[in-house]
């Protein structure tokens, strides 16, 4: 009775609950909408409608804004990153997959997965499209050097992954790399690109200037996506098919933690005080959430269908650089 | 409705997690694991389709049976039915028709076509649900109307359809009897209408088994026109005179009530015939009648070769 009391509170004052600081913004991907979410209540407070298969989500550079990518009706959603409110929509970005800043926030690049094109955009606050490149199978996840001269993209049909030169869009290399290659994400030294293999139960590192394979660690089956910690060392892993997320110690090169997650886990974030990590479960319609002391799973909530991308509202003083370049993983 | 929902899922992850992601994972098909977890679904509404034709609309229709007799000819729709819901031959589908819609949404998005959203253009449909399904509901049917009139226009169509129609002894069991090639074709063309016109995932999920249900009920062997109700759904009575046996009198008693769920299509186009009264049903033409007392597999080489005879230009038609 407490809970449809607070429930029937949070949906009726609905808009003031929108201004509030500590929402959750979850892309409900098959139903083309966004739910969001209180952290305070554990609840779903509001589900809004956006245009067709929206996945994923970024901060903008400035933190000020999240652009939120319908890839079916090619555009992106800009949401305050503050209050969640709908600020203006921004057409005529092309299948807008995958979706990411370069750390000096001067370039934008999207991966059309069903289309098969890698777009490279220069941003100023608003979208120049600089190339687009053509390039089989299923581009599906991007990542940046921190130099901000180059982006890695995994090829999910092809098995490889692709280096571009950001300036000249051309390609620098082009490596077969393992089965149904997902999440990439660059170690803050620059020095390894781990790169999730969907495909197996494992990742592989990257040399990043030559595309050599360095290393493999086995994980867990359907090995999808990677979120940082936050210092630097840990990272973890959302392995879709085994339905667990694994916590990777990236010096020792080893998994230090295992938690069962069922329902196809995929993107993650991490709540701004460090204390949880929330994790959307695609099939089972569920936004899980992770103690990090305890690395238990303490909540679940019901949110649309196939929720995919997740955003954590937050102030942009709280949105550290390396953070920042990992969001597009 | 959430504990509901929970349910679902959960069976149709376990059922994913257990097997279908594995095998998947073992074959080395796992780009395919979104669609395949969807197909899943697929499934599971099938088996439900299927117990409420076997457990509930089947004894209706024996309890009040509108014609009897020549039951042997019911088992193999019983085939062509598990075979359908089950997703065998939607999966073949799926293998020929994927790769052709595929190029053709890359075609089109490349062009810079975003498919428009109804909500976008009819005000006040964007914050109702049931509004927008059932608008999405509405229009998927009016697709489902005019390919079923091209299923009769066309001549090597017909060919292909008439296996549907050959059935003497019709029951809500004959929903699904139809060529896989003409399955092929007809989903070929309501994917591409779904694309273009922006027909959610969810709502198809919910469009596929309120539609296939009412096909199915409306099948029935049953002279019942759901008295009002049966202007806005289509009732056995009405769909039983689409099947019904042309005479001389009325060779093409058949080109009516084409509409698969809301009569008003037949309605607004002219096609529309509310008569009562049962009929025989089947087709007035002795190759056709054939289909009767085959198994499928006979059924669907006999009619491919009606197809191809039908291809050839300069031979008669086999549409009566």
């Amino acid at each position: 009775m407490k809970k449809a009391f607070i429930a029937a509170l949070a949906l009726g004052l609905g808009a003031s609950v929108a201004a509030h600081a500590d929402q959750v913004i979850v892309l409900n991907s098959e139903e083309a909408s966004y739910s969001v979410l209180s952290r305070g209540l554990r609840m779903e407070t509001q589900r809004l409608p956006l245009g067709r298969e929206p996945h994923h989500l970024i901060q903008t550079p400035d933190g000020k804004e999240v652009l939120v990518a319908s890839t079916v009706t090619n555009e992106l959603v800009v949401l305050d990153a503050k209050t969640g409110e709908r600020k203006r929509v921004v057409r005529d970005i092309i299948d807008p997959y995958q979706l990411g800043f370069s750390p000096d926030g001067k370039w934008f690049v999207t991966a059309a997965y069903r289309l098969d094109h890698v777009d490279i955009y220069r941003y100023d606050g608003s979208f120049k499209l600089a190339g687009r490149v053509f390039i089989d199978g299923m581009p599906s996840h991007l990542a940046f050097d921190s130099e901000s001269s180059t982006v890695f993209v995994s090829l999910q049909q092809s098995a490889r992954v692709v280096a571009f030169d950001l300036k000249t869009q051309l390609i620098k290399w082009n490596v077969e790399v393992g089965k149904a290659p997902a999440g990439v994400a660059m170690l803050p030294d620059d020095k390894r690109l781990m790169v999730a293999l969907t495909g197996e139960d494992a990742i592989v590192t990257l040399d990043p200037k030559t595309g050599t394979t360095t290393g493999r660690l086995q994980t867990g089956r359907g090995a999808h996506n990677f979120w940082p910690k936050g210092d630097g060392r840990h990272w973890f892993l959302s392995n879709r098919i085994e339905g667990t997320v694994s916590l990777i110690d990236t010096q020792e090169m080893k998994v230090v933690a295992s938690l069962r997650i069922p329902g196809g886990p995929d993107c993650m974030d991490i709540t701004p005080d460090g204390k949880e990590l929330w994790v959307t479960q695609r099939f089972l319609r569920r936004i899980a959430i992770v103690d990090l002391a305890t690395m238990k799973v303490t909540g679940s909530i019901a949110v649309g269908k196939s929720p995919h991308g997740v955003f954590i509202l937050k102030a942009p003083a709280v949105m550290p650089p390396p953070v920042r370049a990992a969001a597009t993983d | 409705m959430r504990p509901f929902i929970d349910l679902w899922v959960g069976v149709q992850t376990w059922l994913f997690e257990t097997i279908v992601g594995p095998v998947l994972f073992a074959l080395n098909l796992m780009e395919w694991f979104e669609p395949a977890f969807n197909a899943v679904e697929f499934v599971m509404l099938g088996a439900v389709q299927i117990a409420v034709i076997g457990l509930v609309m089947r004894p209706i229709e024996r309890r009040f049976a509108g014609e009897e007799g020549e039951d042997g000819l019911v088992g193999v729709d019983r085939i062509y039915t598990m075979l359908s819901k089950l997703g065998i031959v939607p999966l073949l589908v799926f293998v020929v028709a994927y790769p052709i819609t595929n190029e053709l949404e890359h075609l089109v998005r490349l062009l810079g076509f975003a498919p428009p959203r109804l909500e976008r253009l009819i005000p006040g449909l964007h914050d109702n649900a049931l509004a927008s399904f059932l608008v999405y509901f509405a229009l998927y049917d009016l697709a489902a109307y005019w390919v079923h009139r091209a299923q009769h226009r066309f001549g090597w169509w017909w060919a292909l359809h008439s296996l549907h129609h050959s059935q003497r002894r019709v029951t809500v069991w004959t929903d699904d009897r139809n060529h896989i090639l003409d399955d092929l074709l007809v989903n070929l063309v309501l994917a591409v209408f779904a694309q273009f016109v922006g027909v959610q995932p969810d709502d198809f999920v919910l469009i596929l088994l309120l539609g296939r249900l009412t096909e199915s009920f409306s099948h029935a062997s049953l002279d019942l026109g759901l008295g009002p109700l049966g202007w806005l759904i289509v009732a056995p009575r009405f769909h039983r005179l689409h099947h019904a046996r042309g005479d001389a009198r009325e060779p093409h008693i058949h080109d009516h009530n084409f509409a698969p769920v809301f009569p008003v299509w037949d309605v607004l186009f002219g096609t529309a015939r509310f008569d009562a009264g049962p009929r025989p049903t089947g087709v007035d033409d002795r190759e056709i009648d054939a289909d009767n007392g085959r198994g499928w597999l006979g059924q669907q080489v006999r009619v491919s070769r009606r197809f191809v005879a039908a291809l050839k230009p300069l031979r008669p038609q086999t549409r009566p």
